[in-house]
């Protein structure tokens, strides 16, 4: 199944015994790349970038993970983010840097359940018990590109990108209901 | 109860009956039986016919190992499988199965012709045989060898079932779960460790299955496991049966394949019929156990000539008797046990025939109490019996003489050639193997891998053994895994431990040239037909392999390579491990495509990328193709239009009012930073320093070897901002390739690159009519010639979205490229639609885009370009910045053969007919020229349904550019077409029509 990226509304999309997936509210979405004192990032940003990759943080109006050594992404939690970017494009002379809003070209698909963590082992080659809840880790599933939150044990979402999704979700569904047709 | 079904004997439920039918012939077996099993119950020996000679056979094993009985399986329409081994299918109510390789029925089959015809059949007989007359070949003897190839067939129907895969990381992976394995994981269960244990069969247990009189620590073996099993998964350990490893990849990544619902009598909703797991283990224990090898004697393969210890297993296991007065052939102890276990259970055994001179008095003195006849050094020369064996003949051995023979009566006869550890997979890992002269066969050495080998599978004998190794290689692992291993001790009763020794084929009185003793069953490779490959000159192992086909069967030699090796050493006059072993290569068992697949079938087989636009183009009954993982609308036809009608029209309305073209799936990069314009000067040849804000302007990019790998229109943004957009299918490769440059070469550079394809929506318009469609909808900037000239950007509003807008062409007609936010692309585009409709807006396709553009000239890179074509090849010497001190590729443009006279260049082609080339189609000079002609150039681009009015082409010609209005010829099957060389622009060349 590869449903035309606009099928996906907000809400749930699939939900079992085992999981359920759902579409999450469109958010912003700055894709960061920065070098050397991030401190000033982090005072126009209000929140840490200092963390090892994987690692979160978050402030009333964001949330961050450390994709790499000089790459983050920031989703908007709640509201209007024109402030912080305002704030950031003023240090930009003093302090150069990328911020790139991507808000249009991603999806995020929350996925839940007792069994979401095993859910994930359809398509992700890496080890999800390496992942503690608050992390999170830019990988692959299924071969596509995604960036796993991890915000609980049976807790995380996934953000691919809109034309991947589809693909991405085909399989979370069969996957949700073969878990659940298990017995455990 | 069954005629040779043994009360009281194995683990089959012969209370709850299991119907099933062999070739439309209903049977009983009991619930825990295989297919082999329940037939051998039955007294059915006869299971299929051999691959090439089309010999009867039976069962000669008990499990995954077997070569010989090969059945279909059928569970209604599509669910059909060739070739699974009857030993490891289960039974079920309402299975049907089939016998295969012969017409018109198992019992007289017409393909057995081959049999007596064997002398034909011999080493090489492919590639003898069928090389002349070489005329031959297509016709006759290429369908023939296809007809004959192959075992089973295949099937016909779509497979209905679903397959899965998993991804499973664990601390230890466990291979094997009989006597080695349990240990290892009972040593290995310990603080916290994930340990799993895989077995191929569907219960675990090992060669306990087939020992119950052992004793493990005090109890009954049967006893002992079940505790064990239990005690094991209380404490976390998981295990997977039906689960076959069947390879061992780098860094122990170990592929599972786990069968879920062939034992079914049902399928459950929702449930793979099987699943793929790749795991990767911290540590892996091979605990595979060994093989049983046959003795090669002529007639070794009837139906009822089995292994010892498969009959065995068939007795303890299943409770089968595989015959009342069966015959022992052997030179390993384990036979003997195998004998003793049949005599009690029934079986009258009518001697042991062993080709030792001596063997332990205990086993003789056991052999005495049940009255069985014993014959030591003595040979099998022979056996007897159509579609079953009814005698064994037998002849003593002294000082190297075979004396006369004698006749034994049997309606079985179990042999045993001594054991081979199963090293398939330690091989995978790359494994090295030493000879070991005491047992006649390979051990394992040493691997590269986080992997020990333990247990039979080293060469060890007996569960006492095989328990110790087993517990002492866990506790090794667990140590680098950096813990403590339990200490279990084991004490085994009534163990049977034991040793033997190797052949060659058994000496015989009679011609061995004659002789039909196999060593490989699947492929019917006889003793002699390797003792004639090394005759004919083949020295080493892989070559007497590949001359034979020994071992390349799909059981991969697990019985015939020792053997074969042994025959092919003994011919050469050479030692066994100076000949080699040949490569053992996964999968361990066959396994079907399905579970290679898993998920990727049908609409979920690859990704299928689709632009917002996408559904508006569907319902607007677009016709699709495919470009790299996109799918792209290629043309609109109108009802009973033909593509060529529908791309004339597109074309035709472009040009004359306005079209729109979903443009989304070109590659986007943000380039950003202080060092953006320095950075875009070291990528592309076109200079970008002097590029104003708000100007676009066409980057041509190259590899460092001076060949054009992308392009696209780029616009300055800003100071320090840059919008890349790339080829549709370049974009990944292209922004790979930059990050590669500003990670390796040029970290010093402050810029930024972030992947902004999916970001944006793209349409394109062009035509005359395209500004004014567009300027009421703008906030910000006008559309003139002044403000908003060919070849600007700017950020602005579109339709109230927030927009980059590009007026940009690549159609040859006033364009622009609107770019939204992706989720607003269709709301933009049924914006621009509704507005469009006062000047008859047409959409078109890739190949209307594909039309325009090559009458304006423009390249497609990877269309006119393949790899070896330049910017100047190209005509695009104006792209490349000539004062620029370097740029990628800048080097690669002065090697000595780049800057070479008479390189292919790209030009136009008329042809004088009128006719349309075919792209592709190679151009000569002189059509008059003898054959084999010289080429010159091919057509890259050719189309006929365009604006200028006739066909056009572009074409790569030997020094093309300075040939213009030379006369070329392109020759085809029927006849030979000259085209004039011209420019590469037929339309407007002026460019007098992207004026707004």
């Amino acid at each position: 199944m590869n449903a035309p990226v606009s099928s996906f509304t907000p809400g749930t999309l699939v939900e079992t015994s085992a999981a359920s997936v759902s579409a999450a509210m469109p958010c912003t979405r700055l894709s960061l790349r920065a070098r050397g004192d991030l401190a000033p990032f982090e005072a126009a940003l209000g929140l840490s970038l200092g963390g090892h990759i994987g690692s979160r943080s978050s402030s009333d109006a964001l949330e961050a993970m450390r994709l790499g050594p000089d790459e983050w992404i920031l989703h908007s939690r709640s509201g209007d983010v024109a402030d912080v970017v305002a704030a950031m494009s003023a240090l930009y002379d003093s302090h150069p840097h990328s911020l790139v809003d991507v808000s249009g070209r991603e999806v995020t698909l929350v996925i839940k359940g007792e069994r979401a963590a095993e859910l994930l082992t359809l398509g992700c080659p890496r080890d999800i018990d390496t992942i503690p809840p608050g992390a999170g880790r830019r990988t692959a599933f299924d071969g596509v590109t995604v960036v796993l939150w991890r915000d609980g044990e049976t807790s995380f979402r996934m953000d691919v990108w809109n034309t991947f999704a589809p693909h991405v979700y085909d399989l979370l569904a069969i996957g949700s209901r073969e878990l659940a047709a298990e017995s455990h | 109860m069954s005629q040779y079904r043994v009360s009281g004997r194995g683990r089959v439920d012969t209370s709850r009956p299991v119907t099933f039918t062999f070739d439309g012939k209903r049977y009983t077996g009991g619930r825990g039986d295989t297919v082999a099993s329940a037939l051998l119950a039955n007294g059915v020996h006869l299971m299929g016919r051999s691959f090439k000679y089309h010999r009867p056979r039976g069962a000669v094993a008990a499990g995954s190992e077997e070569p010989n009985a090969l059945i279909g399986t059928r569970r209604g329409a599509g669910r059909f499988e060739p070739n699974t081994r009857a030993t490891v299918q289960e039974i079920w109510e309402g299975l049907e199965t089939s016998s295969q390789n012969k017409y018109p029925s198992l019992k007289f089959d017409v393909g057995a012709v081959n049999d007596a015809a064997y002398m034909l059949f011999s080493a090489g007989f492919y590639y003898k045989t069928f090389m002349w007359p070489k005329s031959f070949w297509d016709k006759v003897y290429e369908p023939f060898i296809r007809a004959a190839a192959g075992l089973g067939v295949s099937p016909t129907e779509e497979d209905p079932d679903h397959y899965a895969s998993r991804y499973l990381h664990c601390d230890v992976l466990i291979v094997g779960a009989g006597p080695t394995g349990l240990a290892a994981a009972r040593a290995a269960a310990v603080d916290g460790l994930k340990v799993v244990v895989v077995d191929e069969n569907p219960e675990a247990g090992g060669t306990l299955l087939s020992e119950p009189q052992a004793e493990i620590s005090g109890r009954p073996a049967w006893d002992w496991l079940a505790a064990e099993v239990a005690e094991l998964e209380a404490l976390g350990v998981t295990i997977m049966t039906r689960t076959t490893a069947i390879g061992y990849y780098h860094q122990n990544m170990i592929g599972l394949v786990q069968k879920l619902t062939d034992h079914l009598p049902k399928l459950p909703d929702d449930t793979p019929r099987e699943r793929m797991w790749r795991v990767r283990a911290g540590q892996v224990v091979l605990a595979q156990g060994a093989l049983e090898k046959p003795l090669v004697f002529h007639g070794n393969d009837r139906p009822g000539v089995m292994l010892a210890g498969s009959a065995q297993t068939f007795l303890n296991r299943y409770g089968v008797l595989v015959g009342k007065s069966p015959v022992v052939l052997t030179s390993h102890d384990s036979a003997w046990y195998a004998a003793f276990d049949l005599a009690d259970a029934g079986a009258k055994v009518q001697a042991i025939v062993d080709t030792r001179e001596g063997v332990r008095e205990e086993l003789q003195a056991e052999a005495r109490k049940r009255n069985i006849p014993v014959k030591l050094s003595h040979t099998g020369t022979a056996t007897s019996g159509r579609l079953r064996v009814s005698s064994l003949r037998v002849n003593p051995v002294s000082g190297g003489t075979v004396g006369a023979g004698t006749e034994i009566k049997c309606d079985a006869l179990l042999m045993s050639g001594g054991w081979t550890p199963s090293l398939h997979l330690f091989s995978h890992t790359k494994g090295s193997l030493a000879w070991d002269d005491d047992r006649n066969t390979f051990l394992p050495e040493k691997t590269p891998e986080d992997c020990v080998i333990a247990g039979a599978s080293r060469g060890l004998w007996g569960i006492e053994a095989a328990l110790k190794d087993g517990a002492e290689k866990g506790r090794e692992i667990v140590a680098a895994l950096g813990k403590t291993g339990a200490e279990v001790s084991y004490s085994v009763a009534n163990d049977r431990p034991g040793t033997g020794v190797s052949h060659k084929e058994l000496p015989t009185d009679r011609s061995p040239g004659k002789a039909k003793a196999f060593v490989d069953y699947q492929n019917d490779v006889t003793a002699k037909d390797l003792r004639l490959a090394v005759r004919e000159g083949m020295r080493s192992i892989e070559h007497v392999k590949r001359y034979t086909t020994n071992g390349m069967a799909t059981d991969q030699g697990k019985m015939s390579n020792i053997n074969g090796l042994n025959i092919a050493a003994d011919a050469l006059g050479k030692a066994p491990p100076q000949v080699g072993l040949t490569t053992f290569r996964p999968p361990y068992t066959p396994t079907s495509f399905g579970a290679f697949a898993g998920y990727h079938r049908g609409a979920h087989f690859e990704v299928t990328r689709k632009t917002q636009i996408d559904p508006w183009a569907e319902e607007n009954g677009a016709v699709f193709e495919p470009v790299g993982q996109w799918r792209r609308a290629w043309y609109f036809p109108k009802a009973g239009e033909s593509m060529d009608d529908a791309v004339r029209r597109e074309c035709a309305a472009t040009r004359e009012s306005v079209g729109i073209f979903d443009a989304s799936t070109l590659g986007k990069i943000e380039v950003v930073g202080p060092d953006a314009v320095e950075f875009m000067n070291r990528m592309y040849t076109n200079p970008w320093t002097k590029l104003g804000i708000g100007r676009c302007r066409y980057g041509l990019l190259l590899g460092d070897d001076g060949y054009i790998r992308d392009d696209g229109v780029i616009g300055r943004m800003g100071q320090d901002l840059f919008h890349v957009t790339t080829t549709t299918g370049g974009a990944a490769r292209v922004l790979n390739m930059m990050e590669d440059y500003l990670q390796t070469e040029w970290p010093d550079l402050n810029v930024w690159l972030t992947s902004t394809t999916e970001q944006w929506s793209t349409v394109a318009l062009n035509g005359p009519n395209a500004a004014k469609l567009l300027a009421p909808l703008v906030e910000g900037v006008e559309l003139t010639e002044e403000t908003f000239p060919h070849m600007s950007c700017v950020e602005c509003t579109v339709a109230g979205m927030p927009a980059r807008l590009f007026r940009v062409s690549f159609t040859g007609e006033i364009g622009f490229e609107v770019n939204v936010p992706a989720p607003m692309g269709r709301k933009l585009w049924e914006t621009l639609w509704e507005a469009g409709q006062q000047y008859g807006i047409t959409a078109y396709g890739t190949e209307t885009m594909h039309v325009l553009r090559a009458e304006k000239g423009y390249i497609i890179v990877g269309q006119d370009t393949d790899g070896t074509v330049t910017p100047f090849d190209a005509g695009m010497g104006w792209a490349v910045g000539k004062k620029k001190p370097d740029f990628v590729g800048k080097r690669g443009l002065a090697r000595p053969d780049l800057v070479a006279e008479g390189r292919k260049q790209l030009v136009g082609l008329l042809t004088e007919d009128n006719s349309k080339l075919e792209e592709g189609a190679q151009i000569v000079f002189d059509p008059n020229q003898p054959v084999p002609m010289k080429m010159v150039g091919h057509v890259t681009s050719s189309y006929d349904v365009g604006t200028s009015g006739r066909p056009i082409a572009l074409a790569l010609v030997e020094s093309g550019q300075s040939r213009m209005g030379e006369i070329v010829h392109i020759p085809m099957p029927d006849r030979t077409i000259a085209a004039k060389i011209t420019s590469t622009i037929f339309v407007d060349p002026e460019n007098a029509r992207l004026k707004i």
